[in-house]
């Protein structure tokens, strides 16, 4: 081999590491930049409309309490679309961890019907019942949030009954009750006590 | 709807099975065998069955008061597990293990819905080797004593009646047939060394002693009417003759019915200033037999079978936790002299709605639906989640709304266990919460969701834990029950 082929060699060699180690140092400057960028995808098809203060009433394990919680969400017109996208910014609440009470993954409200003017019937997630814990006082954190939530956000609503996957369910997860119609008033009792 | 359809006619074959459970479940109390065991700091009543003519009892029951039991069958095989103690028997044979050494059983070993049931003569061995205590057994009135413990009595004339002094607290029942005070003592381990004592005192011509069906019962005969009265310390009853007004008095009991003493600390402050009887009373007119139902309490152990409810921890099912519960729990209301049915006694599944149906056909007075949880802390006690406005007057009872008209009196309940609950000092909260079946209940209804102390949550199965928990329920039931049957 000529003196002038292994310098070659060598410039060739140094070239291709250097180029390495370029593009392995502008990866890793990409995954930081990346990192400190907010998480901006939509966790569902986005909504159209203006942005709205909304109050969550979320629920807490430990004390056991439920709390009210103002959040500003974009809303769209239709009052039962606004009930709807209410109760999944509250569910999703939940289904991040940590949370303080948390909902499975996967749990979602589906729809939100309004029957008439003072009924609405909340449709879940299969996986928001099948996954749930066990237990008369989470689940009954997880109804009372959900109706106080929605009952205080779409007034004139006064009754609320859930269901699951389009199905009535007798309860949610073996103590609370699904096969019922909470209404504003009973429901109040509680959350006096829950708060 | 066609669900609300669906769920009509299902509830009409729930109330006709649960009619058809509650027919079985309350036959006369009289028939119900059942064995006493005396222990030094625990004493509790099993039931008794009967096999190919012979008395069984599941061992598993027998063995929860004293620590961590568990059982499993596989096949024909069981085995429990008790601390480090195991005892293996084979279904339909007489011959298994007990502690490492082989043991031979007095007729065959019986599983039944996975429980395991011993010969009752074999108890006092098996418990006296798992326990490495000494037993002694009253074969004839099926008492079991552990450990060497008795309670023994005697008797003090005094100027104006007769003192009889026990060796360690007792809490009889007290009720009185036409010149006789009858004292039935389930569970205290009361003994004697005569079955008859003569005496020559001007009011009490004598006492017998007899034993039957897991109870002891000293019988006072006297020459007036008596009354008794118990010792603060209740180490001391005092028979006294009854005032002369008490016998117009009106009755407080049947006649022939025990009338069961008050609480410990609560309705007995003072010395010898409340009658624990009434003297004897008159007898029974058609309208005192046909008033009201008697006072019974329902307790529903949650879920079972196919429904295990929570898994609290890697291995501990909310199912079995409510069960050994519910027997601790009927136990000490048994103990006061309170009649109890149960949903469930073994592992079965029993349907939610079925559970309310059994209750409103028995017409119990109070029903507790029992569950557990993983995050505590003590216990939390639910009334349902309705309005007693809604309460409509009416020969019928709707179901969905059957409890509006209790709501009241279950919420005064409510209270009160959760005072007992924290007299016993173990944490407690009140609310009311949409629990399945409350609503369908027309009695005073209660939740009790019993959760850990702390933060290991295998205390929620505890033996003492439960016990504790038990008895101030029990007491609050016994505190509250004038006001509930007061709004029945």
């Amino acid at each position: 081999m000529t003196r002038a082929l292994t310098i070659g060699t060598g410039l060739l060699l140094a070239a291709v590491l250097g180029m390495g180690a370029y593009l392995y140092s502008l990866r890793r400057n990409e995954q930081a930049r990346a990192q400190n960028l907010p998480d901006t995808r939509p966790i569902s098809a986005p909504v159209m409309g203006p942005a709205s203060r909304v109050t969550l009433y979320l629920a807490y394990d430990d004390p056991g309490v439920v709390r009210a919680q103002e959040a500003s969400i974009a809303l769209p017109a239709d009052p039962a679309e606004r009930g709807r996208e209410i109760l999944h910014t509250l569910v999703g609440e939940y289904v991040k961890r940590p949370s303080a009470h948390e909902l499975p993954a996967g749990a979602d409200v589906k729809d939100v019907f309004l029957v008439d003017a003072n009924t609405a019937v909340v449709d879940t997630t299969e996986a928001l019942a099948e996954g749930h814990r066990s237990g008369v006082f989470v689940e009954t954190l997880t109804v009372a949030s959900l109706v106080k939530t929605l009952t205080a956000n779409l007034p004139g609503i006064t009754r609320v009954k859930i269901l699951v996957d389009g199905k009535e369910r007798e309860t949610l997860a073996g103590h609370a009750d699904l096969e019922c119609f909470y209404d504003v008033v009973t429901m109040e009792q509680l959350l006096e006590q829950l708060r | 709807m066609p669900w609300s359809k669906y769920r009509r006619r299902s509830q009409g074959a729930a109330a006709v099975a649960a009619l058809l459970l509650v027919l079985l479940a309350s036959a006369p109390s009289a028939e119900e065998k059942q064995l006493s065991i005396y222990g030094p700091r625990v004493s509790y009543s099993l039931p008794v069955s009967e096999h190919e003519g012979q008395d069984y009892v599941a061992l598993l029951e027998a063995l929860e008061p004293f620590g961590n039991v568990s059982a499993r069958a596989e096949g024909a095989k069981w085995k429990l597990r008790f601390n480090r103690l195991e005892a293996e028997f084979r279904q339909g044979t007489s011959v298994g293990k007990v502690a490492g050494q082989k043991f031979g059983l007095p007729g065959r070993f019986v599983l039944e819905n996975g429980r395991g049931l011993v010969p009752l003569r074999a108890l006092p061995a098996i418990l006296g080797l798992m326990l490495a205590t000494r037993t002694e057994y009253h074969e004839a009135g099926r008492r079991l004593f552990l450990g060497g413990v008795a309670t023994h009595f005697t008797t003090d004339p005094r100027e104006n009646g007769l003192r009889l002094n026990f060796s360690a607290p007792v809490n009889p029942l007290i009720g009185t047939e036409p010149g006789k005070l009858k004292m039935s003592f389930t569970r205290d381990a009361v003994v004697a060394n005569a079955s008859i004592l003569k005496l020559e005192n001007p009011l009490v011509s004598s006492i017998t002693f007899s034993e039957s069906n897991g109870e002891a019962e000293l019988v006072v005969l006297g020459r007036v009417p008596l009354l008794a009265q118990f010792a603060a310390d209740r180490k001391a009853i005092e028979i006294v003759p009854a005032p002369s007004e008490a016998q117009s008095a009106p009755p407080a009991a049947i006649a022939g019915t025990a009338l069961p003493a008050a609480a410990p600390g609560t309705a007995l402050p003072a010395v010898g200033t409340l009658p624990a009887a009434v003297a004897v009373p008159p007898p029974p007119t058609l309208q005192s037999l046909t008033a009201k139902p008697a006072f019974v309490v329902m307790l529903d152990a949650g879920h079972g079978g196919d429904d295990r409810g929570a898994l609290l921890n890697e291995t501990l099912e909310e199912k079995g936790v409510t069960l050994a519960f519910a027997r601790r729990l009927r136990s000490e209301l048994q103990g006061h002299g309170i009649s109890v049915v149960m949903s469930r006694d073994a592992d079965v599944t029993v349907a939610v709605e079925q559970r309310a149906a059994m209750a409103d056909a028995a017409r119990v007075a109070v029903y507790l639906s029992l569950h557990a949880a993983s995050q505590g802390p003590g216990v939390r006690v639910y009334t349902a989640l309705i309005n007693s406005a809604s309460s409509k007057p009416g020969g019928f009872v709707p179901w969905d709304t059957a409890q509006a008209r209790y709501v009241l009196s279950s919420r005064a309940l409510a209270e009160l266990v959760k005072a007992e609950l924290l007299k016993h000092e173990i944490p407690s909260s009140q609310l009311s919460a949409p629990v399945k079946p409350l609503n369908n209940v027309a009695a005073a209804a209660l939740a009790i969701e019993v959760a850990p102390s702390g933060a290991d949550v295998g205390s929620v199965s505890a033996g003492v834990y439960q016990q504790r928990i038990a008895a101030a329920i029990a007491e609050a039931v016994v505190v509250g029950r004038a006001r509930v049957e007061a709004e029945r």
